[in-house]
């Protein structure tokens, strides 16, 4: 068969049918030949009319569900993305190598606002926290680049930092793998969609919203609620809780029952013992001491933050992380200097609505207070040149 | 980049507009061309090569098989091509298994050796490509076919990127000659294929990476034992993701290229409702299956010689079918079942000749095939034979002590898609989608599209790439 002469007849295609119960010929049954160019037909319908009428319809659902969330109090942000986390990442790539760097769990994301610290500093830090996840991951990677000479700020949330959970760990390897296509694909999202759709929110997903109706309980199955909307995102990162946690009671009562169902729940495997989770907490210590070192060695400015939490998140905290054992040990191994909520007066006191995060008001007073102390008593300004 | 992503979508737009701008058919080709090879390239630009080196090889080696005048010498051109793919797909797929099992072996007669880390990427889509590009030599060296005549043409066969990363496996003899007369699709072809495109992204980003995906990572990547519903659930749940990851794949590539004027053929045709092993080898992954009848099955021998000579070409054949989906034992044994399946069909439906099922009995034929399809999607899916054996274990009920996992949501998930699917499969048996849509009415058309549209954007997908990416 000559390739350029090879097409399905009609009576083939009759042939081929009597065969089986197939109702279209594939190569699946001509076996041993040159495969002809397939058959592809259209089916007769008016398609103009349908595709308008899609439109119109798709236009409508759209449009409704947008209406639904904006409703329910959401507003167009920027997604926290592990493609946005990787653009912030690799601004240390790509020239600012010397920047103020915040790395932590969502304590550091959500209490540290960015425009408060410029105001006060004349720079803008870049913020590589991730909510859910030990920085240890990034404080690795860090310490692993010999671009990065600036500042660190190392945010400790005890049952993050020395558990080494990593709710986000694929964002760094995101970053490490992203292909030119993501690049391009977060750029348009950015332009295009984020910056104006509301629905566009990893908890308003279609199986998401699904998923926590209130379906009946299968007896002695786990039934956790995951963690929900808890933030509102800027272009570069910058975080702060959601206004919604702060004003609806509802939702904020439920936000807590989430972290009640965490400090309530079993400890992982491999911390399921006093020796297993002595070893965890151990390695997590080592493991930043092995980082902390390589960045002093070049010049880094390391420093330990502790933010503040509350009530029941407090309590866990203290009883399965208990300072003496976590952070006491942590700076006394590293080295490097530290800033516990609870040892200065103006960190304390603040109300975190959920018991993890402030709200925004008390953010931005938290982040002017915290750069004082810094300033202070720890990263002293750059003589002039 | 991949055809669930915003990148995709502003790229396809593009190819559009300029594969419908007034110019020559030359210079629409050679467009073509290049927004294949950026297609390609936004994955990882540098492996663009090995597709120039695929495309160049074959190019050479089919000139090289026409213009040879002894059959030796037709061999060497042959074995050039097979050589030039297999050692290529070898190195960057195959290359650590190898070396692992290697070491093993040694370990085994009692020799310490630790090779160092192979750490190759795995160029996106080589097994595809590889399997285009030798369809075109086999073609030629085994008479079936004459080399194409223009370069261009050729070189869009293996590009055209609808096709190009995870198929349909185009033959030459399918998609050369439409590259010969100039093609744009009509106002209806484009409209239709944009709701072929909508199809296949509705079963790839909304049921298997929305609802199923997260069913069958419960079980299978996790630690806890699982009890006979919970397994029973995860391999369903996995049975339909597979097949909407793959399947939409392929109808998104299908409506792509029938936007663009070009068309593919079927890769699937109902598989779930299949009665037998055979058949459902005629339903799954059709292009693949016949690539490997028609290259090495029948190369191998085929029926013609004799029982024992089939069931060896059989059992090679789905063997190394397993091995093209990945370097791991565990895709062999999934390979390796289907071949005994298909070596025990062969020898009832010799033993009952005559027989001729019922309609009840067709079905519960049916759900046997299905039932032990997903068996073997138990291999395909475990990452490892423990977790296998885990899963297999819980199916059959040998994990008294598992605790329930999968929560009612996760349950009534698989039950519903899952089984929608497989009703759905034995209503399209005997039928093409065109066939049904033709007959429905237009108003139904439009609202099914507009919800299918409608649920990709509101399922928020993750850009998660296909699972037959990796193969």
């Amino acid at each position: 068969m000559d390739m350029r002469r090879s097409e399905v007849t009609p009576e083939d295609q009759a042939r081929y049918l009597r065969r089986g119960d197939y109702a279209r010929v594939t190569a699946a049954d001509r076996p041993g030949v040159a495969q002809p160019v397939p058959l592809r037909e259209v089916p007769a319908q008016p398609w103009g009319r349908i595709l308008l009428g899609a439109c119109v319809l798709f236009a409508l659902l759209l449009g409704g569900w947008e209406w639904y969330w904006r409703a329910w109090g959401a507003t167009p942000d920027y997604y926290n993305s592990n493609a946005e986390w990787a653009q912030q990442r690799r601004r240390i790539d790509n020239g600012e190598g010397n920047a103020t760097v915040f790395i932590g769990s969502s304590r550091v994301l959500f209490d540290l606002q960015l425009d408060v610290w410029q105001a006060l500093d004349g720079e803008r830090p870049i913020q590589l926290a991730l909510q859910g996840t030990t920085p240890l991951l990034t404080m690795e990677n860090l310490a692993a680049d010999p671009k990065f000479t600036g500042r660190l700020l190392v945010g400790v949330a005890p049952d993050l930092f020395f558990s080494g959970f990593a709710y986000r760990g694929a964002a760094l390897k995101y970053y490490l793998k992203e292909t030119p296509s993501q690049r391009v694909g977060n750029w348009l999202s950015r332009t295009l969609i984020e910056p104006w759709f509301a629905f566009f929110d990893e908890d308003f997903a279609l199986a998401k919203v699904l998923k926590r109706q209130d379906w009946p309980a299968r007896p002695d199955a786990p039934d956790r609620l995951d963690v929900r909307k808890l933030s509102v995102s800027a272009s570069d990162r910058n975080t702060h809780l959601w206004d919604k946690v702060v004003t609806d009671v509802q939702y904020r009562d439920l936000a807590r029952s989430i972290w009640t169902q965490h400090l309530n729940g079993p400890p992982p495997p491999d911390m399921d013992t006093a020796e297993k989770a002595a070893k965890v907490i151990d390695r997590q210590i080592q493991r930043a001491v092995d980082a902390t070192a390589k960045l002093r060695a070049r010049g880094v400015q390391v420093l330990f933050v502790r933010p503040p939490d509350a009530g029941p998140y407090l309590a866990f905290d203290n009883r399965v992380f208990p300072r003496a054992r976590t952070w006491d040990v942590l700076l006394a191994k590293t080295g490097a200097p530290g800033i516990h909520f609870e040892d200065y007066p103006e960190l304390r006191g603040f109300d975190p609505p959920e018991w993890s995060h402030l709200k925004l008001a008390d953010a931005r007073q938290f982040t002017a207070a915290l750069h004082a102390i810094i300033v202070r008593d720890f990263w002293k300004p750059d003589p002039p040149k | 980049m991949v055809f669930n992503s915003l990148t995709f979508v502003a790229f396809f737009a593009l190819v559009l507009v300029v594969h419908n701008l007034p110019l020559r058919w030359s210079v629409r080709k050679f467009n073509l061309l290049i927004a294949s090879y950026l297609f390609y390239a936004a994955w990882n630009p540098p492996f663009v090569i090995l597709l120039w080196v695929s495309t160049v090889v074959d190019w050479y080696a089919a000139q090289g098989l026409v213009k040879a005048k002894r059959e030796p010498a037709r061999h060497a051109w042959m074995l050039l091509s097979v050589i030039a793919n297999l050692g290529m797909l070898g190195y960057f797929k195959y290359g650590q298994f190898l070396l692992d099992n290697f070491a093993t072996l040694l370990h085994a007669v009692g020799v310490a050796y630790q090779p160092a880390p192979h750490d190759i990427v795995l160029p996106v889509g080589i097994s595809f490509y590889t399997f285009a590009t030798l369809a075109y030599t086999l073609d030629v060296y085994l008479r079936r076919a004459e080399p194409a005549e223009n370069f261009l043409d050729y070189a869009l066969f293996v590009t055209f990127f609808p096709h190009l990363v995870a198929g349909p496996i185009m033959r030459p003899t399918e998609l050369v000659p439409q590259f010969e007369q100039p093609r744009r699709a009509n106002a209806d072809q484009l409209r239709f294929g944009l709701a072929l495109m909508t199809l296949g992204l509705f079963n790839k980003v909304v049921l298997a990476d929305g609802f199923l995906a997260p069913v069958a990572e419960k079980i299978y990547d996790a630690h806890a034992l699982p009890g006979a519903l919970d397994a029973w659930a995860a391999t369903l749940a996995f049975s339909g993701q597979i097949f909407c990851d793959f399947a939409g794949y392929s109808t998104t590539a299908i409506g792509a290229a029938m936007c663009l004027g070009f068309a593919m053929p079927d890769n699937f045709r109902f598989p779930y409702a299949a009665v037998g092993f055979s058949d459902f080898w005629r339903r799954w992954h059709i292009t693949l299956s016949a690539w490997l009848r028609d290259y090495l099955y029948i190369p191998l021998g085929g029926n013609r010689h004799g029982e024992r000579r089939t069931m060896a070409a059989l059992m090679t054949t789905m063997l190394l079918g397993g091995l093209w989906h990945g370097a791991s034992w565990t895709f062999v044994v999934w390979g390796g079942l289907h071949g005994v399946y298909l070596a025990v069909e062969r020898f009832l439906r010799r033993r009952f000749a005559g027989y001729q099922p019922g309609t009840l009995a067709l079905v519960a034929l049916g759900l046997l095939t299905y039932a032990l399809v997903n068996i073997t999607w138990v291999f395909f899916r475990a990452k490892t034979f423990g977790m296998a054996w885990t899963v297999l274990g819980g199916m059959f009920g040998a994990n008294a002590a598992a605790k329930p996992i999968l929560s009612t949501f996760y349950l009534l998930s698989v039950a519903v898609i899952v089984g929608g699917l497989v009703l759905a499969h034995w209503f399209m048996r005997a039928r093409t989608l065109e066939s049904v849509i033709a007959r429905a009415h237009p108003a139904a058309i439009s609202a099914v599209w507009a919800v299918l549209a409608f649920a990709i954007v509101a399922a928020q997908g993750s850009g998660a790439a296909f699972i037959y990416f990796q193969f």
